[in-house]
């Protein structure tokens, strides 16, 4: 048992026996009153992980804070007081031992110098750190009615102590993971007044796995702490979700990126919407996709006959809530003027309806505001209209522009080649063919020889310009031209009436 | 002129160095390059998190960009202080498992120790995500410059960019992700959560390509000797690259050091006004017109250049870059490659060479194998006077050669080539009929029979 003391804290979280019997001779943890009072300091904690997992509180009687990175006088005080706390990891062994079983914590660099107070930044920064994608208001505007849906469901769930599913579906940026953790915060703000009973909350990302397996390695971890193989993951999480246990709360797993857990075998999906329909688990599950359809296209009917039909799809935001979205964030600051929002809320919805696109936007309007020393410091409808064109840029007409004279002329033999032909797919002698007739009428050009026109070639199909195969096939390779010929046109024609 | 040998040598090594080692030194370009080193510093000292793609044709000057921002910035002691720069480049880290591993070195993490990291991939990345999370405002900036960043996106699942982008979008450590690439479209490789956690921020450096005056200029300075307060001004700027401690940014342990030199001032007027004189010549200006047309970047232009010097030498006339010598370097441009090859055959491997046009004259470049040409070369070795008695065996090793020069190129050698016997294997000619016609007329003592050939195939 001396050798568990370490985290003696997320043990107490293990609601059920398996670990003690896997791990065995842990002695089992007091009443149950107490048990439910301290995951529920504990869920408190996962809520805000990020403030407080650097801080070595008196709970973590056990944490040791990495030799490099910030170490106050104090955290060092608590440690000589502590003579039970585990060394100084002394080899990259001994520290990789203490990362696996959670007793070293991530940490990272201080900076050396404090930053600046709120105080001495203008309205234009203020408004920028407002805008930043990061700042998540505490509640979604134009998110209402979703919310109120994961709520009831997620509530009824813990209520009911049974398990279940549900499927939330969009295109990126409209606010599916930011509503879904907004729930589970209300949720664990309800705990904290005793309206509903205790839940854990884990919460994995596909993409941040390097493969569908590790789930269960990431699952467990929240759990315990601890990292092991995922194989042995698996066994205890199977032991913990089907055997019977008195002392059983709900959990609630959030799986964000569904798509990318779906391998060819499907077992890891299978896995995690199976769980749920144990009676012994209470578990429920949310698992967020782009795809609308994806259940039905990618998952195999035994899965998508587990995840059920209770589904939620998250439309594109209009122009008006994203205007909504914009003024929200900006909360009574006067640094935009409101057809600047306007502005950018129009043409963000006509393309995508990305809310994190129309703050990006509205953060470069800011800087551009910022940088063009007006005495009135105000985002309008111009810096806007920059920020705009930078943002949502074609630079393929500038492109063609700023290539060499002979690069232009290739373009152009390219676009006769196609002219003539007919089809899209030109060969590369017909275009040194075409190529040279340019080049004679346009006077004045030494017309390039083969070697030449292929180093062209290739320069342009870095850029992807022209899409060309490899140079090894030499005078046979065949070239695609990337660019619309309309495109070459009016850069090219642009240009010579600049010129003359 | 530097009749001094020790003054010579030093102006070659100065502008030898100059051209190959500054890394730093960026022209032009004043708008974005602004923007970048605001962006940078705002990570730095706000803790802003941010993302930018800096897009550009190749030899546009996308790295000397950012390295001349960070030497700019490294003048700034906070920056240095409150940031960590993460270099990776797409070459060499093929695969998301290298680059984690480098990150890991380079952001000194816990498990990492003297350049080896400890765990699995999947440890590391949960550990990288773990400190990233674990940070906030307070901590450290990391900055993360990803050369070639379209490699980036052709990794499994594009693991790391997401997590990269989606850390620089939540309240995590602050970060800044600075993709370089010479691919205008690289948006539309990232997936579609990528995209919507990328920022949008292009910046787009294309070289200059409006007028040629500017270019003229460029190998005005690049030429030229600057003066001792510009030299020292230099140095002062090179010494501070070494508060630079990444060991993956390398380019301050090699950089040009303007300090080391020091010319004087009669000999620098004197070569600089020799530089003036140089570019009012015509022939000068026409050469570098040609270059300009063909190459509008500075990488191109330096290597120019640089061919240019290595040609100088200490002996009277050869000490000074003149005019004859830049329209000589500028014709060898436009020679190509394979007529000087075809030049170097033998008069057989010619013969060869002829037959096969013949034959693609009249089949409109229809392929061919050893026996159609060894027919047709017959015809004509029967009726010549120097190419009777050649033996078969002599004239396949001719053919096998013009194909190992790949000057002929199999067709289909992927699946057929190992059952079809090589006097039989179809062929395809990779020359124009144009580089032929020129070989001929430039072929050293060629046969008058073999000339006339040439011209027509009725024998």
């Amino acid at each position: 048992a001396t050798t568990r003391i370490g985290t003696p804290k997320r043990s107490i979280h293990m609601s059920n026996v398996v670990e003690e019997l896997v791990f065995d001779k842990r002695e089992i943890l007091s009443t149950p009153t107490l048990k439910s009072k301290k995951s529920l300091i504990f869920n408190k904690e996962e809520e805000d992980i990020e403030k407080i997992l650097q801080r070595v509180t008196p709970k973590k009687p056990a944490e040791k804070t990495p030799k490099r990175g910030r170490r106050s006088n104090s955290n060092y005080l608590k440690d000589s007081e502590t003579p039970k706390t585990p060394k100084t990891p002394k080899t990259p062994s001994q520290k990789l031992k203490m990362l696996r079983s959670g007793e070293l914590t991530p940490s990272f660099k201080e900076r050396e110098k404090i930053d600046q107070s709120k105080s001495t930044k203008n309205i234009l920064q203020l408004a920028r750190e407002c805008l930043h994608v990061s700042a998540v208001p505490l509640s979604l505007p134009c998110r209402e009615k979703e919310f109120e849906n994961i709520y009831t469901f997620l509530e009824d769930k813990i209520k009911d102590q049974c398990g279940g599913c549900m499927y939330i579906s969009g295109v990126p940026g409209t606010g599916k993971t930011a509503t879904v953790t907004g729930v589970i915060r209300a949720l664990q703000k309800q705990v904290q007044e005793e309206a509903l009973p205790t839940f854990d909350y884990l919460e994995i990302n596909g993409m941040r796995l390097t493969e569908p397996r590790q789930a269960y390695v990431h699952i467990y971890r929240q759990l315990t702490g601890k990292t092991v193989t995922w194989e042995h993951a698996h066994t205890l999480l199977e032991k913990r979700f089907t055997t019977t246990s008195p002392r059983r709360m709900t959990t609630v797993l959030l799986v964000d990126e569904l798509d990318i857990l779906c391998n060819r075998r499907q077992d890891v999906v299978y896995n995690l919407l199976d769980w749920p329909t144990k009676t012994t688990a209470r578990l429920v599950v949310i698992t967020i996709a782009n795809t609308m359809d994806l259940p039905e296209r990618l998952l195999m009917s035994k899965v998508t006959s587990r995840l059920g039909l209770t589904r939620l799809t998250f439309q594109p935001y209009s122009h008006k809530q994203l205007q909504e979205i914009v003024t929200t964030r900006l909360s009574g600051s006067e640094a935009f003027k409101s057809e600047a929002i306007q502005l950018v809320a129009r043409k963000v919805a006509a393309v995508s309806g990305d809310a994190r696109r129309a703050l990006d936007i509205c953060r470069r309007a800011t800087e551009i505001a910022d940088s063009s020393k007006d005495k009135e410091i105000c985002v309008n409808l111009l810096h806007v209209q920059q920020a705009l064109s930078e943002m949502i840029a074609s630079a393929k007409v500038q492109a063609i522009k700023n290539c060499s004279r002979l690069e232009q002329i290739l373009l152009q033999a390219i676009a006769a080649e196609v002219a003539r032909t007919g089809i899209e797919e030109t060969f590369f002698m017909g275009v040194y063919a075409q190529l040279e007739n340019i080049a004679h009428y346009s006077g004045g050009v030494l017309i390039p020889t083969i070697g030449q026109v292929l180093r062209l070639c290739s320069k342009l199909g870095a850029q992807r310009l022209i899409i060309c195969e490899h140079s090894r096939n030499d005078i046979f390779q065949k070239i695609l031209l990337n660019v619309s010929m309309d495109d070459i046109h009016y850069a090219l024609k642009v240009t010579s009436d600049a010129t003359t | 002129m530097p009749d001094n040998f020790e003054d010579f040598l030093q102006i070659r090594r100065f502008l030898k160095e100059r051209i190959q080692r500054d890394y730093t030194t960026f022209r032009g370009h004043e708008k974005e390059r602004e923007n970048i080193r605001q962006l940078l510093q705002r990570t730095a000292e706000m803790a802003e998190s941010n993302s930018l793609l800096l897009i550009g044709p190749r030899g546009a000057g996308k790295t000397t960009l950012i390295n001349a921002v960070l030497t700019d910035l490294l003048n700034n002691p906070d920056f240095i202080q409150n940031t960590l720069i993460v270099h990776l480049n797409g070459y060499l880290y093929t695969d998301d498992k290298l680059a984690l591993k480098s990150i890991t070195i380079q952001m000194q993490l816990e498990n990492a120790c003297d350049g080896k990291v400890f765990g699995s991939f999947a440890e590391n990345l949960a550990f990288l995500l773990e400190c990233l999370k674990s940070g906030n405002k307070r901590s450290k900036s990391v900055v993360f410059i990803l050369e070639e960043f379209d490699l980036f996106c052709a990794h499994h699942n594009q693991t790391l960019l997401y997590n990269l982008f989606d850390v620089s979008q939540s309240a995590q450590a602050p970060i800044c992700i600075l993709g370089l690439t010479c691919r205008l479209d690289v948006i539309e490789l990232l997936e579609k959560r990528v995209k919507s956690r990328f920022s949008h921020r292009q910046v787009f450096l294309f070289p200059n390509a409006g007028d040629v005056s500017f270019y003229m200029k460029l190998f005005e300075i690049l030429l030229k000797i600057p003066n001792e307060n510009e030299l020292k001004k230099h140095a002062k700027r090179v010494a501070s690259l070494k508060l630079l401690q990444s060991d993956e940014l390398t380019f301050h342990r090699n950089h040009y050091d303007p300090g080391k030199y020091k010319f004087k001032k009669r000999i620098t007027e004197h070569w600089n006004n020799h530089i003036d004189t140089l570019l009012q010549h015509t022939n000068v200006k026409q050469a570098l017109q040609n270059l300009f047309e063909f190459d509008v970047s500075e990488a191109g232009l330096k290597i120019f250049i640089f061919r240019l010097i290595a040609q100088l030498q200490n002996c009277p006339g050869k000490n000074e870059i003149t005019s004859e010598q830049i329209t000589q370097l500028m014709s060898s441009y436009s020679n190509d490659s394979k007529v000087e090859i075809l030049c170097g055959l033998s008069v057989l491997e010619i013969c060869l060479i002829i037959a096969i046009k013949h034959h693609s004259e009249i089949y409109d470049r229809d392929p061919f194998n050893f026996e159609i040409i060894y027919t047709r070369f017959n015809k004509f070795a029967n009726i010549s006077s120097s190419m009777q008695g050649i033996e078969r065996g002599v004239i396949l090793k001719a053919f096998e050669h013009l194909r190992n020069l790949e000057l002929l190129l199999p067709i289909g050698s992927c699946n057929s080539s190992s059952k079809v016997q090589k006097e039989f294997e179809m062929h395809k000619l990779a020359l124009t009929f144009g580089q032929i016609q020129q070989a001929v007329q430039r072929y050293q003592v060629l046969p008058t029979e073999v000339t006339q050939w040439s011209q027509s195939s009725i024998i």
